[in-house]
């Protein structure tokens, strides 16, 4: 772990705009190498997925790292704006509907979603909030898979249009990453900004000690609801992007291991932070297939055919279930030793470790500069 | 809608309120002791149901089996089952509970997510994805007529050894030292420390009763529906939370009567046309209005300190809930000036649009009185009481005051 540190105070020397401006460049030339085949479609098609979740975690982060509040049914909006894009632009109802109006609409209607689930909710604390929403997602999800007048149940919705922008008609993989970044870039940029401000202090505030945040004017049921209807129109977007891009849809996208997994990469990456989810969103949705890769096909090609064939097998049969295994056993390991993420908040960190002799330090000095302005004030 | 549709009904509701109980047990001891919502729980029910049906299927019991011999390899299986997953709840605390027992909760509810996650996972990477089949050989298939009803020889099984299972429990905490352990502990940890209590003992015990509880759920689940798959337990484990919520969380007594409840309500829910369920929606508009007519002005007119209560201000505290939303709503606009007014007209509109979403059911429901819930809503019907308990019930139907914790 204390390699980590280093890292993370290594990494910190350099000013931050140029890992922004690295991680940028890479993902803008990402479908360039596609095209020219350097890298197979495969990797396209993740880095796609990747940004959705992108966009899904630092959402979440807004409410369970910023606000402090845990949401086990995020998926839920996420399944709002599928559905939205879904009934109004494919053969199901016999609609077409317009890109930025269903992107619109998608993004109200989740975030009137999240106001109307929230304001009786938010009044509850920590792990009941946590089984509410969790109860709420199923309850979505079996919604989304009883209704069949609409949703067409367990079937799903197939032959999803593809999204009309001014002209540019959005079908290929290499399009749906561009506008997928575009999508981060600009939720990235407008919760950067609102994070930073009166607002978001005021959801740190809550995080910290609600009691006394509520004591110093916060509104503590507005503030949170305000997070959580935020989120849930980030999470509206993912989800009508997301079924543009899958062109079907069905309920079992929406399972709750999908707010686990969301859950997972704001954990890893460091409540708190937007860089941290990013990373979170990155490492835990590319490394299973890295593993997959490194294992069934660059290992084998490297030293020879008969790597492993155990481990090869089982890695193509049952990967989904590795893959989520991986993932369990990330999150306990992740809370036990390293709860404070990879790229950690600061104060989220001090929350976690009480004991951390550089806040402890931190601590003493403050108390020796209030010791001595009393001296002072006295004398 | 015959009497003996209704005790079928009841009956099958009661077998399966039993087994949420046995679920449920674990889940509100381990709150009670640690204040953590044991997320794994669900999954040691469907091991404990696995390692069982696992065992009698390696001892290859089939019909040609004496009887003797069955209840030997019934017998067997049991205690394998309680041994290995008390052994699964008791490491389970180990690894993934008790190193964050100082931290932030959030931080121990997400390790007991991760941790059933890796359960499932397990489970399906050992067994399959498909369900494991119980042999059916060990199961009684016995008939019994009570007032022209079948009841089924399994169900009689399922609720007798779910009593006798609470009961020992209850003897348990009551009537030994662990048990008194245990309470000390849930009071008050620091000091039942202090007393010599050794705390993490305790704990691990309450662990390893749990999941024993649980392993005998999942045996019988197993039994009542012929087979098991790997998420069962994730739905019932959320049920059975539903149950232990409602009954009043860390109260065992609350968790056995919640467990009945939602196993009733499940079955009736779905069983029974939706003019039936209107009388439900009509009792409870009845005891609404009681609440917000009789029983809370009286409430918070005894708050007034003595010098203050004036007739007049009694009266717009009444007038607030009996005339609501006129006068309620009027406050609410005006000037902020007396915090109780305030808090009185706020909890006075709140009341009365519960009362105004009950009495809105009751005639929907009336209006279709010919219709009935497709089974496939069920499972929404626990989840649906599970969020109106948790808003306007927090504490439960048994539950001291956890307002704080909530």
């Amino acid at each position: 772990m204390a390699v980590l540190d280093r890292m993370n105070s290594m990494f910190r020397r350099a000013p931050r705009w140029t890992y922004i401006a690295l991680a940028l460049a890479f993902a803008l030339i990402f479908p360039v190498l596609e095209q020219y085949g350097v890298i197979e479609t495969l990797w396209l098609r993740l880095g796609t997925r990747t940004l959705v979740y992108v966009l899904l975690a630092v959402g979440l982060n807004l409410v369970l790292g910023e606000t402090g509040l845990l949401h086990l049914g995020y998926v839920a909006f996420f399944a709002v704006g599928a559905y939205t894009t879904a009934s109004l632009s494919s053969p199901r109802l016999g609609y077409h509907w317009n890109f930025w109006v269903i992107i619109a609409l998608a993004m109200l209607l989740s975030m009137l979603f999240g106001f109307f689930i929230g304001l009786p909710t938010l009044r509850l604390r920590g792990d009941y909030l946590a089984i509410v929403t969790l109860a709420f997602g199923e309850i979505t999800r079996i919604t989304f898979n009883n209704w069949e007048s609409v949703t067409n149940g367990p079937g799903g919705i197939p032959g999803i249009y593809a999204p009309n922008l001014f002209g540019w008609v959005v079908d290929k993989p290499g399009e749906f990453f561009y506008l997928l970044l575009a999508a981060v870039i600009v939720v990235v940029w407008l919760l950067n900004n609102i994070k930073t401000s009166r607002i978001g202090r005021a959801w740190n505030a809550l995080r910290e000690d609600e009691i006394a945040s509520h004591h110093s004017g916060v509104r503590p049921l507005q503030a949170k609801l305000l997070a959580v209807v935020l989120s849930s129109g980030v999470a509206g977007l993912a989800g009508a992007i997301f079924a543009y891009y899958q062109q079907f849809i069905n309920p079992t996208y929406f399972l709750f291991m999908q707010s686990t997994i969301v859950v997972c990469m704001v954990v890893l990456g460091g409540m708190g932070s937007i860089p941290g989810a990013v990373i979170g969103a990155v490492v835990l949705d590319t490394t299973p297939e890295l593993i997959r890769q490194l294992f069934t096909k660059w290992l084998p090609d490297a030293v020879g055919a008969d790597f492993l064939p155990g481990v090869q097998t089982a890695l193509q049969q049952d990967f989904d279930r590795y893959r989520m295994l991986i993932f369990g056993l990330a999150i306990v390991l992740m809370v036990i030793f390293r709860p404070e993420g990879l790229l950690p908040n600061k104060l989220w960190r001090r929350e976690v470790h009480e004991d951390d002799p550089r806040d402890q330090a931190n601590t003493r000095q403050h108390m020796f500069d209030a010791e001595k302005g009393a001296q002072d004030l006295e004398a | 809608m015959t009497f003996e549709h209704i005790l079928g009904l009841t009956i099958s509701g009661l077998t399966v309120g039993m087994i949420y109980a046995l679920i449920a047990l674990g889940y509100t001891m381990v709150y009670g002791v640690l204040q953590l919502i044991n997320f794994a729980h669900g999954e040691v029910f469907t091991v404990g149901g696995y390692i069982a049906a696992t065992t009698l299927i390696y001892t290859g019991v089939d019909a040609t089996t004496p009887l003797a011999a069955k209840i030997g390899y019934f017998a067997l299986a049991l205690i394998v089952s309680i041994v290995l997953t008390s052994f699964l709840g008791w490491m389970i605390e180990r690894v993934a509970y008790r190193p964050l027992r100082k931290q932030s909760r959030i931080t121990a509810l997400l390790s007991a997510i991760g941790m059933s996650i890796v359960l499932q996972n397990l489970l399906v990477i050992i067994f399959g994805p498909e369900p494991i089949i119980m042999p059916t050989a060990v199961v009684p298939t016995g008939f019994i007529e009570v007032f022209g009803v079948r009841i089924r020889l399994l169900q009689v099984i399922i609720i007798v050894t779910s009593l006798v299972l609470m009961g020992l429990l209850a003897w348990i905490v009551k009537g030994t030292r662990m048990g008194k352990a245990m309470r000390a502990t849930s009071q008050d940890m620091e000091a039942a420390e202090m007393m010599g209590i050794e705390t993490n003992l305790t704990i691990s015990f309450t662990f390893i009763v749990g999941s024993a509880l649980a392993s005998i759920g999942g045996f019988l689940v197993a039994m009542y529906y012929g087979s098991l798959q790997y998420d069962t337990g994730f739905l019932y484990g959320l049920k059975a939370f539903t149950a232990a919520v409602l009954g009043g969380i860390g109260n065992i007594y609350g968790a056995v009567v919640g467990s009945l409840i939602l196993g009733l309500a499940e079955n009736w829910g779905v069983g029974v046309t939706l003019g039936v369920l209107a009388w439900l929606f009509v009792f409870g508009l009845i005891a609404g209005l009681y609440v917000q007519i009789l029983r809370a002005p009286g409430e918070r007119v005894s708050h007034i300190a003595e010098e203050f209560r004036t007739p007049e201000y009694e009266r717009l505290i009444r007038s607030q809930y009996q005339l609501a939303p006129v006068v309620a709503v009027k406050t609410l606009l005006s000037e902020r000036t007396d915090a109780l007014v305030h808090v009185s007209a706020r909890h006075a509109v709140r009341l009365m649009a519960g009362n105004i979403v009950l009495g809105f059911f009751a005639v929907l429901f009336f209006m279709n009185g010919e219709m009935q819930f497709a089974s496939k809503w069920q499972h929404v019907i626990s989840f649906a009481v599970l969020m109106a308990i948790l808003m306007f019930r927090p504490s439960g139907i048994l539950g001291d005051n956890i307002q704080e914790k909530v």
